[in-house]
């Protein structure tokens, strides 16, 4: 795309988080929108959302916890800890909370092999925090590839039985898949779901905000593959697919939102697209690469 | 061209232009893109259709031939093989298709007959006709 041209539409869609978020601080600041309880619960992942989280521009994640919502509990960055951290989560209850879900339920032995913490003595699984409090809040957003679909969690030989939250939970979960989830996709749902409510899904439930278009579409070297111009290794400027390139598969607005607050992301910077925020990665996305893929064939 | 193929056709040429003309005027970008997608549909449609009206099909089954789930395996598309799939019978050619990065599928691999994955997650849908047919599976 020429710079001297800007595409209004291309700005637009760098801005829907952003827009949403605005329009939130703007109520927030004429008090017209009141905050909500957020709740962030951590299952069985490696906390990347959570890290991924704080790279977020669109609110910073200072104005999201002090701001926009009241922060109530995450264990990765919260003050308290023990029992004391525990309180705190189990007083939620009974309250109106929106809850964030990173991880993946561990099933195997009743949940015994994720213990996220100890309440009045007793271990608390990941699986009976998510069924207690999944049912009870206001809206559940699953972040990331193991909270959507069981992800790198539930990657064989999935010894600790990892499913997805929806697995567990009878109710609408919205789902952001993603290894990890863009601070926007989450950022931008939540101040949806603060402004209008829930965000139109699609019918495996992610927002059509973020999740309407595939990779593939909308991606720079989309005219070498028109043109049939591979590949053959990485480094190369042309198109990947006989590499194992996953964008055509994977739903997802990567190739015009970019990342690390917009500045680059896997393909522009000559890495295949692996498909993280398609429904069954990793396994079903591999492999990652591939060299001996056939390319012309001989009539 | 026998004549209710011909009105089949008309029809879709119709429909398309419906699409159009909601896209012409379409609120947003997701709707837009909602209707893209239909309208891409409705064009395989008419390309599968006016294919059959011409004998197109016709000459590219004298091309095809017959394949065994053991010959079938052979082109897997790695080494210079091309990828092929079956599924209810029919082999088609994957090499190029832009979900098989690779020669593979959401974990399937290409050479072998996928019939019953394929039910499981495209069923009803009217994908295959975008495929070049190779042969017969037998």
């Amino acid at each position: 795309m020429s710079m001297k041209h800007n595409c209004p539409e291309y700005s637009a869609r760098l801005h829907t988080a952003s827009d949403l978020f605005s329009k939130v601080k703007n109520e927030i600041r004429n008090g017209t929108l009141a905050k909500k309880n957020l709740v962030w619960l951590e299952l069985t992942g490696c906390s990347g959302n959570i890290i991924s989280l704080l790279d977020g521009a669109n609110p910073d994640f200072k104005y999201l916890i002090s701001q926009m919502t009241e922060f109530v509990y995450d264990n990765s960055l919260m003050v308290a800890e023990g029992e004391a951290a525990m309180d705190k989560l189990m007083s939620i209850i009974g309250n109106d909370y929106i809850l964030a879900v990173e991880g993946a339920v561990a099933t195997k032995n009743n949940g015994l092999y994720n213990i996220i913490g100890r309440w009045k003595g007793e271990p608390v699984t990941a699986l009976k925090a998510i069924k207690m409090l999944g049912e009870k809040a206001s809206h559940v957003v699953a972040l990331g590839a193991c909270a959507t679909h069981g992800g790198v969690s539930a990657a064989k030989p999935n010894p600790a039985e990892c499913v997805s939250v929806q697995s567990v939970l009878n109710r609408k979960v919205i789902k952001l898949p993603g290894c990890p989830c863009h601070p926007d996709w989450f950022l931008g749902t939540l101040a949806h779901i603060l402004l209008y409510g829930e965000p139109e899904l699609d019918s495996r439930d992610r927002p059509l905000l973020f999740y309407s278009t595939l990779i593939h579409d909308r991606c720079p070297r989309r005219s070498f593959f028109d043109k049939g111009i591979f590949a053959k290794k990485l480094g190369e400027s042309t198109c990947m697919f006989k590499l194992g390139c996953r964008g055509p598969v994977t739903r997802i607005d990567c190739s015009t939102r970019k990342w690390n607050q917009y500045v680059n992301w896997p393909i522009e910077d000559d890495t295949p697209c692996i498909g993280c925020a398609q429904f069954g990665f990793p396994d079903q996305m591999e492999p990652f690469i591939t060299y001996n893929t056939t390319r012309g064939v001989k009539e | 061209m026998n004549n209710s193929t011909y009105q089949t056709i008309r029809t879709k040429v119709a429909e398309s232009q419906n699409y159009i003309n909601l896209i012409y005027v379409a609120p947003c970008i997701y709707t837009r893109n909602m209707l893209l997608n239909q309208l891409k549909a409705k064009m395989n449609e008419i390309d599968f259709l006016s294919g059959l009206a011409f004998g197109k099909m016709n000459q590219m089954q004298q091309n095809q031939r017959d394949l065994t789930l053991a010959e079938l395996a052979k082109f897997n598309g790695k080494d210079g093989n091309p990828a092929y799939v079956a599924v209810n019978g029919t082999v088609y050619d994957v090499t190029n298709n832009a979900a098989w990065a690779a020669a593979s599928h959401f974990g399937l691999m290409a050479g072998k007959d996928l019939t019953s994955e394929f039910a499981s997650c495209h069923g009803g849908q009217s994908i295959l006709s975008k495929l070049k047919v190779v042969g017969k599976l037998v």
